[in-house]
């Protein structure tokens, strides 16, 4: 009896301990430091909300909030439709190759997000793969695609293309697709068959995939960085410039807190919104 | 109104996956107003064949014709059939109106139709209470009858059923299979339903087509293929029956038993001094008192197991093999431990000549 409540003790509270230590207390000091204030590199604690105030009405902090906003609506919808067809033809036809092709999409995982990015760089930059080939054949070269969103784009596009083809594959992997016989069987067409019972039933998969892309590339502070150019500044960029260069650690703390919040209302809005039941969702039991 | 073209005609249809042949130059005509079975053992193809009547596969040769049309490169949804799985393959994400309501919407049917329809099935089927209910929320017998109505609602020339009683338990199965054939008289379209087990496929169809290694084995009035089988393969499958070897004597008209001293007249056919098979129904084995001299096989009462009207004798034959024998109930029954002579009539018995 004590051994099992010993066990119980041990499988509750290590974890819990855990995730007070590294997880709640990071983001109650995170809340606590946005209403502070910082100045010449030394943290004042006077509680106001002017932190809060400069990024409402800071016209930059907007400008880098929406574009990321934009950028990592764009980047989710456009892998979603991209990871589609990919998970869809790995699972029906993979055969028994299914597994190496899903592996095969994680390759680019293991060299890691900077030197990912690196490699990017070499492609789209002005002497890269594309653009030194175009100056060689005595073409233009694109200049959207040199240090611009575009090119924020096509790399945030790049690193998350594996998770989102993953959680479609995965969900796809578990679809009975003798549903879309029947639905076919019932009189309905192919487009029918996708749009009645297909898309539906992996409907709470491919949010999964989409919010896996969609928070990550919100706070997108790297790929800026390596590809962005001068007018590719995103939101998650700016936190890291407020803790590092210009040390305003307060204001970068209540970015912090508003993108996180920003982030929760998302992931929020979208499980609400989505009516698990219709979407074949069956860990709701027998109701 | 009388034609010639059968309502539904598979000709020659053959289906190749790879090396493997799962069907193989399967000819069946089926009649409007009748109720056919596809009997076989797993494997046998009979699921490929349902597949293929409803297009969800192609054959590799062959045509299927429906009400005399070519429907064999038709997809599944020009083709105006309806079809109950064994799994049900309701969407679970749909209620049980939705679910019923699925086909109409699919051929875009004006709401005041859909509803009228729904209206009809949903009666037939007793659903009415059901129909805002999801699938998950339903017994296994409510689903069944779920599936029935989806594939009913939408008028279909005919209903295909692949093995859709599987899943249900005994009792409720009985009680299915009466409903299910009462709903084919009904409607009177053709009902295919393609089962595994041949006590389905008796107390329902009025023929049976039965397939073994994707072959046509035997089609026929179900009585038929009950009393005379067609195969060995036949013989053996369908109905309960024990096995008996045998040679066929020099004077070409009387079967010896191998192993037993007893002998049965009345073969014509197979050449003298065949090795033969012998199949016995088991409810047509015949039991008396065990007499020296008399003709039969001696044999011990074993035990006797009651089922219901009928007592199941099972008996060990001086040689040692256990034979089955059923009997209905009768007050001078044999008991365990009886000696008792078996013998059946000479046309009870089918006998095949060996290696066919």
């Amino acid at each position: 009896m004590a051994d099992s409540q010993l066990q119980k003790r041990l499988f509750l509270d290590i974890p819990t301990a855990f995730l007070l230590l590294f997880f709640v207390l990071p983001l109650v000091a995170l809340v606590v430091l946005s209403f502070w204030q910082t100045e010449n590199y030394k943290i004042v604690r006077e509680w106001s909300t002017i932190n809060y105030r400069t990024l409402a009405t800071e016209k930059a902090y907007v400008t880098f909030f929406v574009r990321s906003l934009v950028m990592a609506v764009a980047v989710s919808t456009t892998l979603v439709v991209l990871s589609w067809p990919i998970a869809y033809f790995i699972v029906r036809y993979g055969g028994r190759y299914k597994l190496i092709f899903s592996l095969l999409l994680v390759i680019p995982f293991l060299s890691g997000e900077v030197l990912r990015l690196i490699a990017l760089q070499g492609m789209l930059g002005p002497a890269g793969l594309i653009n030194g080939a175009l100056v060689k054949l005595g073409a233009a070269p694109l200049r959207f695609i040199m240090y611009s969103n575009v090119a924020s784009f096509i790399a945030l596009l790049y690193l998350y293309l594996p998770m989102v083809v993953t959680t479609v594959y995965l969900s796809l992997l578990n679809f009975d697709f003798r549903l879309a016989s029947a639905a076919s069987a019932c009189g309905a067409g192919r487009l029918q068959v996708f749009t009645e019972v297909i898309w539906p039933l992996n409907l709470s998969g491919t949010l999964v995939g989409f919010m896996l892309c969609f928070v990550p590339t919100l706070s997108a502070s790297l790929v800026p960085r390596f590809l962005g150019g001068p007018n590719g500044q995103l939101y998650g960029m700016s936190i890291a410039q407020q803790f590092g260069e210009s040390g305003t650690w307060a204001l970068g703390a209540a970015m912090g807190v508003v993108l996180f919040l920003f982030s929760a209302l998302a992931l929020v809005t979208l499980s609400f919104g989505v009516n698990l039941r219709r979407t074949g969702f069956t860990g709701l039991g027998r109701q | 109104m009388q034609s010639k073209t059968p309502y539904i005609r598979i000709d020659n249809v053959s289906r190749d996956y790879g090396a493997v042949r799962a069907l193989s130059d399967l000819t069946i005509s089926i009649e409007k107003h009748e109720f056919i079975a596809i009997l076989g053992p797993s494997g046998s193809g009979k699921s490929t064949l349902l597949r293929l009547i409803a297009g969800l596969d192609q054959p590799s040769t062959g045509k299927i014709f429906i009400e005399g049309r070519d429907v064999t490169d038709l997809p599944p949804h020009k083709r105006g059939i309806g079809m109950v799985f064994q799994e049900f393959l309701l969407f679970p994400h749909r209620t049980v109106r939705e679910n019923l309501a699925f086909p109409l919407r699919m051929t875009r049917e004006t709401p005041a139709h859909i509803a009228e329809r729904l209206d009809w099935v949903a009666g037939v089927l007793s659903l009415t209470a059901l129909l805002d209910r999801y699938p998950n929320q339903l017994s296994g017998g409510q689903q069944q009858r779920v599936a029935l109505g989806r594939g009913l609602i939408a008028n279909p020339t005919l209903l295909l059923l692949d093995e859709p009683l599987a899943n249900l338990d005994r009792e409720l199965r009985q009680e299915m299979e009466v409903e299910i054939r009462r709903y084919q008289k009904q409607l009177g379209i053709p009902f295919v339903y393609v089962t595994h087990n041949q006590e389905e496929a008796l107390s329902m169809s009025d023929r049976i087509a039965v397939i073994n290694n994707g072959r046509l084995e035997a089609l026929g009035e179900r009585q038929a293929i009950y009393d005379s089988p067609a195969s060995p393969f036949v013989a053996r499958f369908v109905g309960r029956s024990t096995r008996f070897d045998g040679v066929v004597e020099p004077d070409g008209r009387t079967v010896q038993l191998s192993n037993y001293a007893y002998a049965m007249p009345g073969i014509s056919g197979i050449p003298a001094r065949t090795q033969v098979d012998v199949f016995v129904k088991n409810e047509r084995f015949h039991l008396a008192p065990f007499v020296e001299g008399e003709a039969g096989i001696p044999s011990k009462v074993a035990d006797v197991v009651l089922r219901g009207p009928f007592l199941e004798y099972i008996l060990e034959t001086d040689r040692g093999e256990r034979i089955i024998a059923v009997q209905s109930k009768r007050n001078d029954a044999a008991v365990v431990g009886d000696r008792v002579l078996l013998t059946w009539a000479a046309a009870h018995a089918h006998v095949f000549a060996k290696g066919v």
